[in-house]
């Protein structure tokens, strides 16, 4: 039975995967003949490769920062719709309706919003004061934050709905006899609805940063890396490496990529792992 | 203090929607907006202006692009559906050392971003003449989604209670019609979930197709998209930005 499922990922995911280990190890560029083998050359030049380290540099700011602020914002947004009133059930809608559209779209369409000169923000704030005006897609510093923002502006509904169905599932009487008890609302979060959520901020914690540490499109879509390579994460730098005749280096840099996510995904496991609760 | 509470969760529910819905008023405002509409100056475009769509329909080549797209991702969730129950099923009912390591295998994969492997893979599409075509996608695709899918129906058929199927192999099913037959219709919750969310996932796949889709002709939506805006300053100084986002707009409605 699990046959076609074995078949169809031995072929398209571990092949290519140990395939990826030998290919690391030599000087290949991806359409000729010549291949050489040069052992750990690709990785050691990874780390004296200034582009490469800045790379990562983004890829870990954006990993780690994005699956954060995804969810404060979605835990707030779960108590906020946690009601079966219809304005609220709306408002899911609408806050999970952007996490349905290609990331790549929301990226062009916030590049109209927020572009210097020409940007819908531009417009509308010089028309408030000339002098004033929004660049912050230019500037090095502020270009990966913007993307953080908008990265978590789309995204947010997906946690949110993780931590709702977590908030729906927890039974009403925990609270009733908290307030039996005498406990305030703030301790009925910190005691009964914070560590009940714990399998739900897992299943977030893991998604968003093996999400976040791979990402490519909504970069892509709004400032391609740039200004200069500013805001080009570790995906981007193995897509352009890749397709200017570096394919042993690409996959060097993606077997070192995979590293990295390891070790925060290993982190949260264990941390996690010590905090579970039965019901 | 009930009353303002009240009208505090109100102000909030209503600020939270705004922000989540103005990006798409612009969206909407830019695409049926002319050359000098600006939205700081009038908060509707003052001429409708409808055949930005049909232009940029053209321009983009979308009729070609959304035939693409639907072949590839209906094709693609068809078989992670196919593949995925049964890998569920397989690994939640036939317990042997074999099932439960590829079972295994699969959740750690889970952990590997599809980039990673990505260069490997590209030579091997152009060793089997994968590349460009809809099969390779379609597999390729499927294979992303799989770990999960055969995960979320592994968890589900292991709540289930195996004696309907028992009654069917007594009655001489073979195991598989016992799966097909009797097991995969009550499956459909999983199923919906699977082909919504990976779904939507293969539909919007940039990361993967920008490699193995290159020729014009197999262009998918985003991919059609992203060579319109490429050159991204000329456009934006030639055309209102109004056609470029009809396009997205387009994607949103299909």
């Amino acid at each position: 039975m699990m046959a076609p499922a074995a078949v169809l990922f031995l072929v398209f995911f571990v092949l290519p995967l140990c395939q990826g280990v030998g290919i690391s190890m030599t000087d290949w560029n991806g359409f000729s003949e010549e291949k050489n083998f040069v052992g750990f050359a690709n990785f050691i030049r990874f780390f004296s490769d200034k582009r490469a380290l800045h790379a990562i540099q983004v890829t870990v700011v954006f990993g780690l920062v994005s699956p954060f602020l995804l969810n404060v914002s979605g835990l707030f947004l779960a108590l906020l719709v946690d009601s079966k009133r219809k304005s609220r059930v709306l408002l899911r809608m609408i806050i999970y309706l952007p996490s349905i559209i290609s990331p790549l779209i929301m990226g062009y369409l916030w590049t109209l919003i927020l572009s210097p000169r020409t940007g819908v923000l531009d417009q509308i704030l010089q028309r408030f004061n000339p002098s004033l005006s929004f660049d912050w897609m230019g500037v090095p510093d502020k270009a990966l934050w913007l993307i953080i923002m908008v990265n978590v502006w789309q995204f947010t509904g997906g946690p949110m709905m993780v931590y709702l169905a977590g908030l729906q599932s927890i039974p009403k009487d925990l609270y009733e006899s908290a307030k039996i008890d005498g406990a305030g609302r703030m301790q009925a979060f910190k005691n009964i609805t914070w560590p009940l959520l714990y399998p739900s901020a897992k299943i977030n914690i893991f998604n968003n940063i093996i999400g976040s540490m791979a990402v490519f499109d909504i970069i892509m879509a709004i400032t391609m890396g740039g200004p200069g390579y500013a805001t080009e994460s570790l995906s981007i730098y193995i897509y352009r490496q890749s397709f200017n005749g570096f394919a042993g280096y690409a996959t060097a840099i993606a077997l070192i990529m995979f590293l990295i996510i390891a070790v925060p995904i290993g982190i949260t496991m264990r941390w996690m792992k010590n905090k579970e609760i039965e019901m | 203090m009930k009353r303002v509470k009240k009208w505090a969760a109100a102000i909030t529910v209503f600020i939270t929607g705004f922000i989540f819905l103005i990006p798409f008023y612009i969206m909407f405002y830019l695409s049926l907006s002319s050359p000098g509409d600006s939205i700081a100056e009038e908060w509707f475009p003052r001429a409708l202006m409808v055949q930005n769509f049909r232009e940029a329909w053209e321009k983009a080549s979308m009729g070609r692009a959304m035939v693409n797209s639907l072949v590839i991702t209906v094709g693609a969730v068809l078989l992670l559906v196919f593949c995925a129950a049964c890998g569920g099923y397989g690994a939640a009912r036939v317990k042997n050392k074999i099932n439960r390591m590829i079972f295994y295998i699969m959740v750690l994969s889970m952990m590997v971003p599809g980039i990673i492997n990505t260069v490997p893979l590209y030579i091997m599409m152009r060793r089997i003449n994968g590349i460009n075509t809809y099969w390779g996608m379609i597999m390729l695709l499927a294979c992303q989604s799989l770990p999960f899918s055969v995960f979320l129906y592994e968890s589900f058929i292991r709540t289930m209670n195996s004696s309907l199927e028992e009654a069917a192999i007594m009655d001489g099913c073979t195991r598989f019609e016992a799966f097909w037959r009797i097991v995969f219709p009550l499956l459909k919750p999983i199923t919906a979930t699977v082909v919504i969310m990976q779904g939507v996932g293969i539909w919007n796949n940039y990361a993967q197709s920008v490699f193995f889709l290159q020729n014009q002709n197999y262009h998918t939506i985003p991919l059609a998209i992203s060579t319109f805006f490429r050159p991204m300053e000329l456009i934006i100084i030639c055309l209102p930005p109004g056609r470029q986002l009809v396009l997205r707009l387009l994607q949103w409605f299909f």
